[in-house]
């Protein structure tokens, strides 16, 4: 199945940047939506559920695993998949996402194309 | 006592020789049984030993000397049968009483005499009771008792040694109490039991005296053929061989007691070095030793207890060991002797285990602590070894502390690192695509964001090092001028862009200087002033910041103000925590600037402290002024 949006959470604005041209680049019909915190993607996906969401770990004011189980607990509609995408590799972490039904993928930074491929074929 | 005693029948009898009363002779005469010479000698003897309790050495000895001589000479003529004339010397006798020759003193006096002086000399130039002095009053002892025992139970063999010449009621006594002197007194403790010596001395006179009579009995039979016996013809009297067993069996009482007399003394040695070492054990001890009773009342406690809850011994024992605990094990305790004692399971006691005691001031401590069950007889005591591990329980959270600070270091420092640099891998693939198409400007504003990560990086790094520096560094103290180091620390910001539109205003009084370490000093006092104006609220007409330092009970308190944008409440608990960013959407910060600032006070013995003003923020530290002591887990850090 095709991806129609991806709600990137990201503080760093460079890394938004990365993202939505990585996803331009790979399907320039995907609409991106971006959060800087964990509150904003909140917000955004009270208003809608998107295909997918690449969520950043390390935020401030609300960080990754904190959204995490916000979603998790107020949310009974879930993005299809929902991917980490974090600048470092540590075992903990990755365990600790993975426990989320609704996480599908861990990702290291920087987002590839590669990326995006995973995430299409998992909403399949 | 036995120099008086000798001096006075010495004195008596030379006088009643001198005096040759010769109807108390003719009357008495076993009274002029001891000789003039004789009593002389007693005199002597009696003197010297009343010279020698004095201390005087020499010249008892050399009087004793003389009365040895008298002795060895008496006995020589009873020996080889001559005559040196020495008896009629000073006194021709007028009466002749019990005596070979007249004025000729018994074989066994002369003896004696020569035991004794001998004995007594060696103590008198020793200056103390040695084993020698001993044996001869021993020998002594055992002579004169059997010649007093010979006059009790009319034994003449026993005073007579040889026919005619016996040792005087009179002598035989002196030489008794002599011997006793020799043998019991002395100062200090010789190595042998008293009683069991006096027992031996008993039984040798004893049995001394049952020989004698034997053979008294023995002479009697073969000289007169009378026989005591009346059974058989070859059959000894059966008096004499029930003498000989009741002999033999006293001298095997004496044997047995001496033993055991023996055995109980090396056991109660052994009993009291035991004791005396384990006392000193338990009072030397590391660790508090208490015992309680079976309801829990204090039966005794060593000084390392005294020093650990702080109370006197005399304070805690009889008293319920609860007092020793903090609530709720003070509630609780009687409940759990009691569970313990219906048969419950034991919680302390054989196991050990950590708990809380409490202090007479009333503070809590942690405490190891091992309970022993001590069964004796019929009474059950516990004893309970403690140890304060306050010390260590302290390091081990210090040392915990530090790992977890480490290891959150670690882990935060890889992933910021990583960050800028993850981002600018991905940037560069970005600018690549963008060179290709030929999209310049784009490429140029790529290019910039790039710049940025690495700015970002190199400020990362640069505080990592600033962290590493500050624990690392060895710096003296010294006074600093508190008013110049503000003013240079505001110049140091001037390049930054926001510099010109805030007024920044330095209220450190000139005379203020504070004791402590420059660099530190400086690190703290340039992040409070950057903080302040990289958060400073760009929508603010006039911003602010306001330094100020007082001096106050032996700390100096340096406060930063600002009008700007503040914590929000529900990040206030996250301020001075490592790598916490309060405000994304400002600036990038690494994170750890109010982390550095926080370690640099503690660092210089000092705190960090945030209050929230109305608008803004006040940060504020506090260092005490002047030397501390240094935390010996973590120097450099104090």
């Amino acid at each position: 199945m095709k991806i129609h949006s991806i709600l990137v959470v990201d503080d760093d604005e460079n890394d938004q940047f990365i993202c939505e041209y990585t996803i331009r680049k790979f399907d320039p019909s995907i609409r991106v939506i971006k959060a800087f915190d964990g509150t904003e993607a909140l917000d955004v996906l009270r208003r809608e559920t998107p295909d997918a969401i690449i969520l950043d770990i390390n935020m401030p004011v609300m960080n990754g695993f904190e959204f995490l189980d916000r979603y998790a607990e107020e949310f009974e509609v879930h993005a299809p998949v929902v991917a980490m995408l974090t600048s470092s590799h540590l075992g903990k972490d990755r365990e600790r996402a993975m426990q989320y039904a609704f996480v599908k993928s861990y990702f290291e930074k920087p987002l590839q194309a590669d990326h995006l491929r995973v995430m299409a074929e998992l909403l399949e | 006592m036995a120099g008086l005693w000798c001096l006075a029948v010495g004195l008596a009898m030379m006088a009643l020789w001198l005096a040759k009363p010769a109807e108390l002779a003719a009357g008495h005469p076993a009274v002029f049984g001891m000789k003039f010479n004789a009593a002389l000698a007693f005199s002597v003897m009696g003197v010297a030993l009343l010279l020698a309790a004095r201390e005087f050495h020499r010249l008892p000895a050399l009087m004793l000397a003389l009365v040895f001589l008298y002795g060895a000479a008496a006995l020589s003529q009873h020996l080889f049968g001559i005559d040196t004339g020495i008896d009629t010397a000073l006194n021709v006798p007028f009466v002749d009483i019990g005596t070979s020759v007249p004025g000729r003193i018994a074989p066994n006096t002369a003896l004696c005499f020569m035991l004794t002086s001998l004995a007594l000399g060696l103590r008198a130039l020793q200056r103390r009771n040695g084993l020698v002095p001993v044996g001869l009053g021993f020998a002594t002892f055992v002579i004169a008792a059997v010649a007093l025992l010979g006059y009790v139970i009319a034994l003449d063999f026993a005073h007579d040694w040889i026919r005619f010449t016996r040792m005087s009621l009179q002598s035989a006594s002196c030489f008794f109490i002599l011997a006793i002197a020799i043998i019991f007194s002395g100062k200090e403790p010789a190595g042998y039991h008293r009683a069991v010596l006096a027992g031996a001395l008993g039984a040798l006179s004893y049995l001394l005296l049952l020989a004698m009579t034997y053979f008294e009995l023995a002479r009697y039979e073969s000289s007169f053929g009378i026989t005591f016996s009346s059974g058989g013809t070859n059959a000894r009297s059966t008096l004499s061989s029930l003498v000989l067993i009741s002999a033999a069996l006293y001298g095997g009482l004496m044997v047995h007691l001496y033993l055991s007399s023996r055995r109980s003394r090396a056991m109660a040695a052994d009993l009291a070095a035991h004791r005396i070492r384990l006392a000193a054990i338990i009072a030397n001890a590391v660790d508090g030793i208490i015992t309680i009773d079976e309801r829990g009342v204090v039966l005794s406690v060593n000084p390392a207890s005294e020093r650990i809850f702080g109370y006197g011994a005399e304070e805690m024992v009889g008293r319920n060991v609860k007092m020793l605990m903090p609530e709720p094990y003070r509630s609780e305790h009687d409940r759990y002797i009691a569970n313990y004692q219906r048969g419950g399971e034991a919680k302390v006691i054989g196991i050990g285990r950590e708990v809380e005691g409490r202090r007479k001031d009333g503070s809590t401590f942690p405490l190891d602590l091992a309970v022993a069950k001590l069964e004796l007889g019929d009474t059950v005591l516990y004893s309970g070894t403690v140890r304060d591990i306050s010390e260590r329980k302290a390091s081990e959270q210090a040392l915990l502390d530090a790992n977890a600070e480490l290891e959150e270091f670690a882990y935060r420092t890889s992933h910021d690192l990583r960050s800028p640099i993850a981002s600018s891998l991905g940037l560069l693939g970005i600018s690549r695509d963008m060179l290709a198409e030929g999209d310049l400007p784009a490429l140029g504003q790529t290019l910039q964001r790039m710049e940025g990560n690495f700015r970002r990086l190199d400020h990362l790094i640069q505080n990592i090092i600033t962290i590493t520096r500050n624990r690392l560094m060895e710096e003296d103290t010294q006074p600093i001028d508190l008013r110049a180091l503000v003013a240079e620390s505001i110049d140091a910001l001037s390049h930054l862009d926001e510099f010109k539109r805030i007024r920044i205003e330095n209220h450190v009084p000139a005379e203020l200087t504070i004791e402590s370490k420059p660099s530190k000093f400086q690190v703290i006092v340039g992040n409070m002033l950057s903080n302040a104006v990289k958060y400073h609220d760009p929508k603010e007409a006039e911003p602010a910041i306001d330094v100020r330092a007082v001096r106050h009970a032996g700390r100096v308190r340096l406060s930063v103000e600002d009008n700007g944008l503040g914590v929000p409440p529900a990040s206030r608990h996250l301020l001075f925590k490592m790598f916490k960013r309060l405000h994304p959407n400002r600036s990038f910060g690494s994170g750890l600037g109010l982390y550095i600032l926080r370690k640099s006070a503690e660092s210089l013995g000092g705190t960090a402290l945030y209050e929230a003003k109305d608008k803004g923020s006040r940060f504020i530290i506090e260092l005490p002024d002047g030397d501390h002591n240094e935390n010996p887990l973590d120097p450099g850090r104090r």
